[in-house]
């Protein structure tokens, strides 16, 4: 098995509604902790909650996390 | 407004404040279970034995007072952790799984390597009370080292 760490978008997207990490982490039910770590790159979140990440920005969950396997 | 009601909130953000609640409330009970176990071994224990020191044979305490410290045992080391484990989000259960790893794979090498040493004549024959605390040990430290170094 290989792991790939997720590069994703959440940074910016939560930026640009400027909302702290708090907020995020609030409205996805999640820890705060949980949303840094994500950000950060050094935890992946499950597919329900990149799901409900997705949702919440409106996106596709390809839009938001790349694991650097497509061009 | 600085601190919305919950009626304010929306349904993540009331849940999120709902667990904290519940882990504030989890923390309190715990260390109250543990003060009260601590407080009724030390007041009313009536042997010479220590549970440090494995000298099983001199622990001696008054059967009831026995049975109420097996029913906080059972609800401080076994219903909160099972508690607390439903009440944390992905990333924490993380920490939590790789904590109980840990803890476990100190046991099942800690043991018979403590065994091969006290073989060799290095160390005290291995008791109950060392086995457990390798395995508490050895959780928080991978613990610790999930939630901080990973």
């Amino acid at each position: 098995m290989v792991l790939i760490a997720l590069k994703n978008r959440l940074k910016i997207l939560r930026a640009e509604r400027d909302w702290s990490q708090a907020e995020l982490a609030g409205r996805l039910d999640v820890s705060r902790q949980a949303v840094n770590a994500i950000e950060t790159g050094k935890h992946d979140p499950s597919l329900p909650l990149a799901f409900r990440i997705a949702r919440l920005f409106d996106m596709r969950i390809e839009d938001i996390f790349d694991d650097g396997e497509h061009a | 407004m600085i601190f919305p009601t919950d009626q304010q909130l929306g349904p993540g953000e009331a849940r999120t404040r709902k667990r904290q609640r519940n882990q504030i409330i989890f923390l309190g009970i715990a260390g109250l279970i543990g003060g009260v176990i601590g407080f009724a071994t030390g007041f009313f224990d009536q042997g010479d034995g220590s549970l440090f020191a494995g000298d099983w044979e001199q622990l001696k305490l008054p059967p009831a007072l026995a049975l109420v410290i097996v029913a906080l045992l059972i609800g401080g080391l076994i219903v909160l952790p099972l508690w607390g484990f439903r009440m944390v989000d992905d990333y924490k259960r993380q920490h939590s799984l790789i904590g109980f790893t840990g803890g476990c794979i100190a046991v099942l090498g800690g043991f018979p390597i403590w065994a091969a040493l006290y073989a060799g004549g290095f160390v005290p024959p291995p008791h109950a009370f060392g086995i457990f605390a390798i395995a508490y040990v050895a959780m928080i430290a991978s613990f610790a080292f999930a939630r901080w170094r990973l």
